[in-house]
């Protein structure tokens, strides 16, 4: 009976230490990543390719699931974060693979309501929708890291839903979801900040009327969820969850395409682009999971201008 | 469930020990495991929530687009469909951990019996914990608005031993485990205690050596009346039957006994009967009557004991007679088979010891 049952248990805890998650350090998982690359690769060559169609999508896990703003480092890693936490994923978003994760906060995590991410001269920031920055440095897989809270004073003023570094000029660009100010309600407001400043260091908040931005679109307002900054040109991208819809504005304030998102999206809430011109739309579980997707930007052939 | 019995009975060489049975219930469920998660690896994330990992390392995302659709969408992470099919992993995980808890409610108890509603208790409750922490998750609103409910409806239950009340809190205490998502710690939870309660309830951990074994409890008074010579000097002559007895039956003993003493009257030299007198008839009604006459004329008195009825062999009539000295016990059953014969289909008669010792005498 004893050899039997041995042979039992010995048996489960193999089968036990056989169902790992695959990794892409063993082989089968290294030639997995070098083919999801070579698709992408040719995929974007592609030119017959319609470019509404998606190139990759890659089904984010459960922890991921309210992803809440993405951004791109200089090495090509994509970094995302959750809604609650100040959790961090870096991504490698051409072969679908999460590299590693990293949190802010000594003991816990910290804890707001994160909206955005973005890179600043090699030093990550988040921003939470009352306004505050959580500046800190990339950290290593598990790893906790510190961080630096900056208070912009504008949590009365703005709803906040996204941060882009625009490093052409210097300064931060955050988008409002919702404006507080009765007359600035008719308009898409983008404030612009510098980092380490006071108060004084608040630029005049960049304004286009909503009618303008909205054009013939069939959208009832306009509610921004993450902005990036265009490596190519210096505009601004923005992603509206709510409207399903992508704006491209120019740093200046004039609008280059206001267009409804490609492909079938739940709630959008993060957006990246690459300087070799792929757009990654990163998706909140709904009723499904939650998702990267990856197409090439811009995703219309023609580039309409303002209405 | 048959099909588990078997299977345990396999492993365990049919053996009836509680403890063997329990190894290899959870051999069993090892290997089962083992087979799930190589199946369906995210049921990973039910036994360790992944909140307590710090690190990752690095992992390939699941292709989105080369797979097949109905997949990604309806079972991938975060879909209703992996929601649904956690939840039904969580259940059966749950009521797998808590059957042998069952098991060893109702075999390892002090007093034997068991409370049946208590058994069903253990399955049902934790299955409704869990589904109340799987709503309730992180969110202190939803655990405020549960604490108002529970407070509105109160259970109130007495049980009627202390460590029941372990039980229960074990039931709670796999209830939440399955919820949060870490069935890890319910399964070695679980282990301990199963294993803990059958050892301690086998070797009678804790006993006071003064206090007597609930066994010895019944079996004590019974050795007592075995003995040949006993305080009072009324030993039951067989003394092997006397100490199989069970308490049920023991008491059922006890009972008949009880009812020959009111039957025999009070402990005088001269007992009211002397014999025992059974006889078995397919119609019970018509030899009654025979014997009631029968007995008016052989006997000096006579009282109907019990009538025994069967179906499909005869019924039994029990009589406690008192002979006169003058009649022997052929004499006797002579008398009774001309009176009665024909609905009578056996007779016996038991003499007690003085009129047996008194006919032995005289005979030559």
């Amino acid at each position: 009976m004893n050899a039997r049952l041995g042979c039992l248990l010995f048996g489960g805890f193999m089968v036990w230490g056989g169902c790992r998650p695959t990794s892409p350090a063993s082989r089968k998982g290294e030639a997995e990543l070098s083919a999801r690359g070579q698709r992408l690769t040719t995929s974007l060559a592609n030119v017959g390719m319609a470019r509404t169609s998606a190139l990759a999508k890659w089904i984010l896990p459960r922890e991921m699931g309210e992803i809440s703003g993405l951004t791109l480092m200089s090495d090509g890693r994509l970094l995302g974060h959750g809604d609650e936490t100040g959790r961090v994923y870096v991504i490698d978003p051409r072969r679908g693979a999460m590299l590693k994760r990293f949190s802010i906060g000594s003991a816990v995590d910290a804890r707001a309501d994160f909206e955005g991410i973005t890179t600043m001269e090699g030093r990550i920031i988040l921003v939470a929708s009352d306004g505050m920055l959580y500046e800190f440095a990339e950290g290593e897989d598990g790893e906790r890291v510190g961080f630096i809270v900056h208070d912009t004073r504008l949590g009365h003023e703005c709803e906040f839903e996204g941060v882009a570094f625009d490093s052409a000029r210097g300064f931060l660009v955050l988008p409002c979801k919702r404006v507080g100010a009765r007359k600035l309600r008719d308009q898409l407001v983008l404030y612009r900040w510098q980092l380490g400043g006071s108060r004084d260091s608040i630029l005049a908040p960049l304004t286009i009327p909503l009618r303008t931005v909205i054009g013939s679109n069939p959208w009832k307002g306009l509610h921004p969820s993450d902005i990036t900054v265009d490596p190519a040109t210096g505009n601004y991208v923005l992603i509206a969850a709510q409207e399903k819809a992508l704006i491209e504005i120019t740093p200046s304030g004039e609008l280059v395409r206001a267009i409804p998102l490609p492909g079938k999206h739940g709630q959008a809430e993060a957006l990246a682009l690459t300087p070799d011109g792929i757009l990654i739309v990163g998706d909140e579980a709904t009723n499904r999971s939650a998702a990267l997707t990856l197409y090439r930007w811009p995703p219309t052939a023609s580039t309409p201008g303002p209405p | 469930m048959p099909m588990m019995k078997r299977l345990i009975d396999a492993v365990t060489l049919g053996s009836e020990r509680p403890l063997r049975r329990l190894i290899a219930y959870y051999a069993v469920l090892v290997v089962a495991l083992g087979i799930l998660l190589f199946l369906y690896p995210a049921a990973n994330a039910l036994l360790m929530s992944g909140e307590i990992t710090t690190s990752v390392s690095p992992q390939i995302l699941q292709d989105g687009l080369n797979a097949p659709a109905f997949v990604q969408e309806a079972l991938g992470p975060g879909s209703l469909g992996e929601l649904l099919i956690n939840t039904m992993l969580v259940i059966a995980g749950i009521l797998a951990l808590m059957l042998p808890v069952t098991w060893v409610y109702m075999s390892a108890r002090r007093v034997p019996g068991h409370d049946q509603s208590l058994v069903q208790t253990l399955l049902i409750l934790p299955i409704v914990v869990a589904g109340i922490l799987l709503i309730v998750q992180n969110s202190l609103a939803l655990a405020f608005s549960l604490a108002g409910v529970v407070a509105a409806v109160r259970f109130r239950t007495t049980l009627d031993e202390t460590r029941d009340v372990v039980y229960i809190f074990l039931a709670i205490g796999v209830g939440f485990a399955g919820g949060v998502h870490m069935l890890a710690i319910g399964i070695f939870t679980s282990v301990a205690f199963n294993f803990v309660v059958l050892l301690t309830w086998r070797y009678d951990f804790g006993r006071n050596v003064l206090q007597p074994t609930a066994a010895s409890q019944w079996s004590e008074p019974l050795k007592d009346l075995a003995k040949p010579t006993n305080g009072n000097g009324a030993g039951v002559p067989d003394r092997d039957v006397m100490l199989a007895l069970t308490p049920k039956k023991a008491e059922a003993l006890a009972e008949r006994i009880d009812r020959v003493r009111k039957v025999l009257g009070p402990n005088k030299k001269n007992p009211r009967f002397n014999s025992v007198l059974s006889i078995t008839s397919d119609t019970v009604g018509e030899a009654q009557a025979l014997m009631q006459k029968a007995l008016d004329k052989l006997t000096k008195r006579w009282v109907l004991d019990e009538v025994v009825t069967h179906v499909g062999k005869p019924s039994e009539v029990y009589y406690l007679v008192r002979l006169g000295k003058s009649m022997s016990r052929d004499e006797f059953i002579t008398g009774i088979r001309e009176k009665a014969g024909d609905r009578i289909a056996a007779i016996d008669l038991e003499l007690g010891d003085g009129v047996a010792t008194a006919q032995n005498g005289a005979a030559p």
